[in-house]
């Protein structure tokens, strides 16, 4: 094994070196049939997993509108995915974006890049070299710097937590029978949780009646959550916003609060708490009843499409990084298919005047973006571990099961 | 004129990179031409404190990171250009070294290396509590160029390029001059350099202060380049490790090793990454960090130093192809000739004035319980060459140390021309007059000869010429002429005891203070240093010189004080001393007194 390593990466530095100096290398040769889709996530680092995940979704989606006949206007062309990693920090990102344009001259449309931070790295490259980029992060500043060639297909992060307050408060009211009056925020201080709980913390609990009774920001990773839940024990607020990151630090709060048999209806914001591999640490009993509201999740309709994801690439269950990729594929196909020409420029203006009505790998609204770049209408899913598994169960259209309210 | 020429293969390699980057078309080859000058500039200015004075920094992404969010923070908010915020951030690097160093420099070694983690950790929280989670530089559409935008990513080479070539030339300017001097002295012995008039706290704020000026200028270019700052891009633990990586790699204290360090890890990081990044997940932050490993065992000073020896070995082969040993040092020609025409029992009478240069009163210090000086008095007269003797544990050092401010007395006081000195700092004394050397020797290993003695003589030298001038008459004094321009580190004891002695005589003192200056010397190499002191002490300077062997002594000193468990036990001229039943039975033993009388 070190053998072929070795050669391989003298290999590739004997072939970059003289490209570093400009002197060969030009382009990879197309045929005139393929056009190319960028896909830049994270590959390796700690974020390698969900990049896989997202991986998995764009190549379903490549596969599904190769199969449909690939783009008609462009006379059946085949689409082509190019996936580079962004590794796992803010520079790597910004490099390998870099790479992207200066090295895949005739990428039409590009995917990525998980993380806020990194795709905010990103587009400042990509809006740069006019190649349009869609992208499921949230920060709302991704698209209010008057960038024209993003386009965000979740609801941002801000309008998020504008939809998510009164959406669980009305769950909470038709499962319980009793509207909820206090609630805790304990949240770590990454970018997003503190970006999903700022409208919260500074209007919308008001606008909603609700008294914050704990407010707690911790940096990851926790040592120990004892003192958190202890808060909580003192408080008995009547729902429980818990925002985490890291896996480790929802596992301890969990935990402890089994431990003090603390039976408070916890919902978080995101993707994070229902990854597959957050069972490999928290056992599925402690999950049982946690609800997250997310962007996008598998839902109702799209049976077919989680059976294959689990048949073929092992994945459990379809999460947002999984079908908001696959499902960016298929915009991408839409906008293809009405710019009738596979350039950046072209497929930038007809993913600008788009007009594909309701969005089917996406909730609510519709497949349309506004003059900012947003996707008209996004809405959100609420879901929530049931039996092991998160399912969706907020709206009703889209719902995989009935959402079960805790009762203390 | 050294200078000039010295930077010749700079300016050339600058204008080939030039070319090169004119040359390339592709972006992201021109950032990553970029990233290379941006992090050999960060390496260099870590290099100007850490790799020079060898405090090692492991936080200098402090003054990187205050520079990013300075120009970031600017044109985000107050849509200030990154040509007015460059320099802003250059002055705040500085105020932030200034800052951090004040309180830092008291702690030494791995305290400090520890101690600069914690601020760019600490930074990095508080600019995530601040909000500032991830800040963007705006995008300018018109007048892009205002605003140090680019659609052509070469202006950014040249940015870094003329960046690189400011930072070079004021690290050669500062390895050329007393502040380089300074600094290298610190690093190679701190003591030996307080000895020697050197004001280390004062050089190791001025020399923080400068690298925290190149960092924060280099953090808010890249801020620039980065287009996003995130506390963990600018702040974070891999940012300060990439400047220890890249000067490390390419070799400490020299402004050629973060260029060689970031030329060369940069460019194979980055393209492992993308080689590999998507294939093996992973593999290339393994065989980037093998590489380091490598590099460090084979290399540990990095690759310039062993490139430099390896060049050197062979040159020096090549000059002596017989392989000769390096001949002797001549002594000084007017010391040569009393060698053995003195064998004389006891040290012929200078003329000495009744002024004392150097009072001791009531001289008292304890470590605990132990009392190691209690109680000395005596009086040093201007031109008399006074040995202070006693048995091992009679608390010679201790003393010596009172004397020279190395230590502060718990009583007591030390009057130099009447003025009390006890306690003032080393350097202060040396400003004063009084010189010394030290018992186990403190060369600056790496230095040569001259420039070893050159450093003891900036605390009267005006300029170099002159501090050059002073040093080469020291170096005539002890003779040691004919091996100025070797390294100390290939020195024999005698000629580093030497080259000791020139150094505290660069300085021009009145008075030297020798510590055991014939330790590890056989017979007749005592001889020959025993002449040069005697013909230091003839040219007026005033000597106090100590010694457990009296053996030597007698022939030299104009009188004794004997030290027995931290108190005097006897002071006079040697003949009488000698002769003294309390010394004999004390100290000598009876073998001697027979030995003396005959």
């Amino acid at each position: 094994m070190s053998k072929m390593t070795r050669r391989s990466f003298t290999q590739s530095i004997a072939l970059s070196l003289p490209a570093f100096a400009g002197l060969g290398r030009t382009a990879a040769a197309q045929t005139p049939q393929k056009v190319q889709i960028g896909l830049l996530v994270p590959l390796s680092g700690i974020y390698a997993r969900p990049g896989t995940v997202m991986r998995m979704g764009a190549e379903m989606g490549i596969a599904d509108v190769n199969a449909g006949g690939g783009i008609k206007s462009l006379g059946g062309a085949q689409l082509e995915l190019v996936v580079l990693d962004c590794g796992d920090t803010t520079e790597k990102a910004k490099n390998a974006a870099q790479r992207m344009v200066a090295e895949y001259p005739n990428l039409v449309a590009a995917s990525g890049s998980y993380l806020s931070s990194f795709t905010l790295a990103v587009t400042e490259v990509t809006e740069r070299a006019s190649l349009p980029l869609l992208t499921l992060s949230y920060s709302d500043l991704i698209t209010e710097r008057g960038f024209r060639h993003v386009f965000q297909t979740s609801a941002t992060a801000g309008a998020q937590a504008e939809m998510a307050l009164p959406t669980i408060l009305r769950l909470a009211e038709t499962a319980s029978g009793r509207r909820p009056r206090t609630v805790a925020i304990i949240t770590d201080n990454t970018a997003a949780s503190i970006a999903s709980t700022k409208a919260m913390k500074e209007r919308l609990l008001a606008q909603h009646g609700l008294e914050m009774v704990v407010d707690e920001t911790f940096t990851p990773p926790l040592a120990d959550a004892t003192p958190l839940v202890q808060r909580l024990r003192a408080r008995r607020p009547d729902l429980f916003f818990f925002l985490p990151t890291v896996i480790s630090d929802a596992k301890l709060m969990l935990e402890k609060m089994a431990e003090f048999n603390l039976r408070i209806p916890t919902i978080s914001f995101g993707i994070a708490i229902a990854e597959p591999d957050v069972l490999n640490t928290v056992n599925p009993r402690l999950l049982n009843g946690v609800m997250s509201a997310v962007a996008n999740w598998g839902t109702k309709g799209q049976e077919e499409l989680i059976e294959r994801l689990r048949r073929t690439h092992g994945e459990p269950w379809m999460t947002q990084n999984a079908i908001s990729t696959y499902g960016d594929i298929w915009i991408l196909q839409g906008a293809l298919e009405k710019a009738g020409r596979a350039d950046r420029q072209g497929v930038s203006e007809a993913l600008r005047t788009l007009d594909g009505g309701p969005a089917r790998y996406f909730p609510g609204g519709e497949i349309r973006f506004d003059e900012k770049g947003r996707r008209v209408g996004a809405g959100l899913t609420i879901i929530q571990w049931q039996n092991g598994v998160p399912v969706t169960v907020f709206p009703d259209n889209l719902a995989l099961a009935r959402p079960a309210w805790p009762t203390t | 004129m050294a200078t000039l020429r010295s930077l010749t293969p700079l300016f050339v390699l600058a204008l080939l990179y030039l070319g090169v980057s004119l040359l390339v078309q592709n972006s992201y080859y021109q950032l990553m031409l970029t990233l290379v000058l941006v992090w050999a500039c960060f390496g260099l200015s870590w290099n100007v404190l850490s790799g020079m004075t060898g405090l090692i920094s492991f936080g200098h992404a402090s003054f990187f990171g205050l520079g990013a969010y300075t120009t970031v923070l600017l044109a985000n908010q107050f849509n200030v250009s990154p040509w007015l915020s460059l320099p802003l951030a250059t002055l705040i690097g500085a105020a932030a070294g200034l800052i951090i160093g004040l309180p830092t420099f008291r702690l030494r070694g791995h305290y400090f290396a520890l101690s600069m983690l914690a601020y760019p950790l600490a930074m990095l929280y508080v600019f995530e509590w601040l909000g500032y989670q991830e800040v963007t530089l705006p995008l300018k559409r018109e007048n892009a160029w205002a605003y140090m935008q680019f659609d052509d990513h070469r202006a950014y080479v040249m940015i870094a390029l003329v960046m690189l070539l400011v930072m070079a030339l004021l690290t050669r300017w500062v390895e050329r001059t007393r502040f380089g001097m300074a600094l290298i002295a610190i690093k190679q012995n701190e003591a030996a350099a307080e000895a020697a008039g050197i004001d280390t706290l004062r050089w190791k704020l001025r020399a923080i202060a400068l690298s925290g000026a190149m960092a924060g200028a280099t953090g808010s270019f890249y801020a620039v380049v980065l287009l996003v700052v995130t506390p963990a891009s600018v702040f974070g633990m891999l940012v300060s490790a990439q400047a220890l990586t890249v000067t490390m790699f390419g070799g400490v204290g020299t402004v050629w090793g973060p260029i060689i360090g970031a030329a060369f890890l940069i460019p194979v990081g980055e393209i492992l990454h993308a080689e590999f990044g998507a294939r093996f997940p992973g593999i290339q932050g393994v065989i980037f960090g093998m590489a380091i490993i490598v590099v460090i065992l084979l290399a540990p000073e990095g690759v310039f130093w062993r490139v430099r020896d390896w060049l050197r070995v062979r040159h020096w082969w090549r000059a002596r192809p017989g392989g000769a040993s390096p001949p002797a040092s001549a002594p000084a020609a007017a010391h040569a000739e009393p060698t053995h025409a003195n064998v004389v029992s006891f040290a012929r009478l200078r003329p000495v004035s009744d002024e004392a240069i150097l009072e001791v009163r009531h001289l008292s210090k304890s470590f605990g319980g132990l009392k190691a000086v209690h109680d000395v008095s005596f009086k040093v007269r201007r031109g008399m060459l006074l040995g202070i003797i006693g048995p091992n544990g009679a608390g010679k050092t201790t003393l010596f140390n009172l004397l020279n401010g190395f230590l502060t007395p718990d009583r007591g006081e030390v009057l130099l021309r009447g003025v009390d000195m006890g306690g003032k700092a080393p350097h202060v004394l040396c400003q004063a007059g009084v010189g010394r050397t030290f018992q186990i020797m403190r060369p600056f290993r790496r230095m040569s000869v001259a420039d070893n003695v050159k450093v003891g003589a900036y605390v009267r030298a005006g300029s170099e010429a002159e501090a050059e001038r002073l040093a080469a008459e020291a170096i005539a004094r002890v003779g040691l002429s004919a091996i100025a321009d070797r390294p100390a580190s290939g020195l024999t004891t005698k000629e580093l005891r030497l080259m000791e002695l020139a150094r505290a005589l660069a300085g021009q003192p009145e008075m030297l203070l020798l510590d055991e200056t014939l330790a590890g010397l056989g017979r007749q190499e005592v001889e020959e240093v025993l002449d040069t002191i005697r013909g230091i002490a003839d040219e007026g300077v005033t000597i106090v010189i100590i010694e457990h062997t009296m053996h030597a002594m007698v022939k030299l000193v104009d009188e004794f004080v004997v030290l027995d468990h931290g108190a005097v036990l006897v002071e006079g001229r040697p003949d009488a001393v000698t002769r003294d039943p309390k010394v004999i039975g004390a100290y000598l033993g009876k073998k001697w007194s027979a030995h003396a009388q005959r």
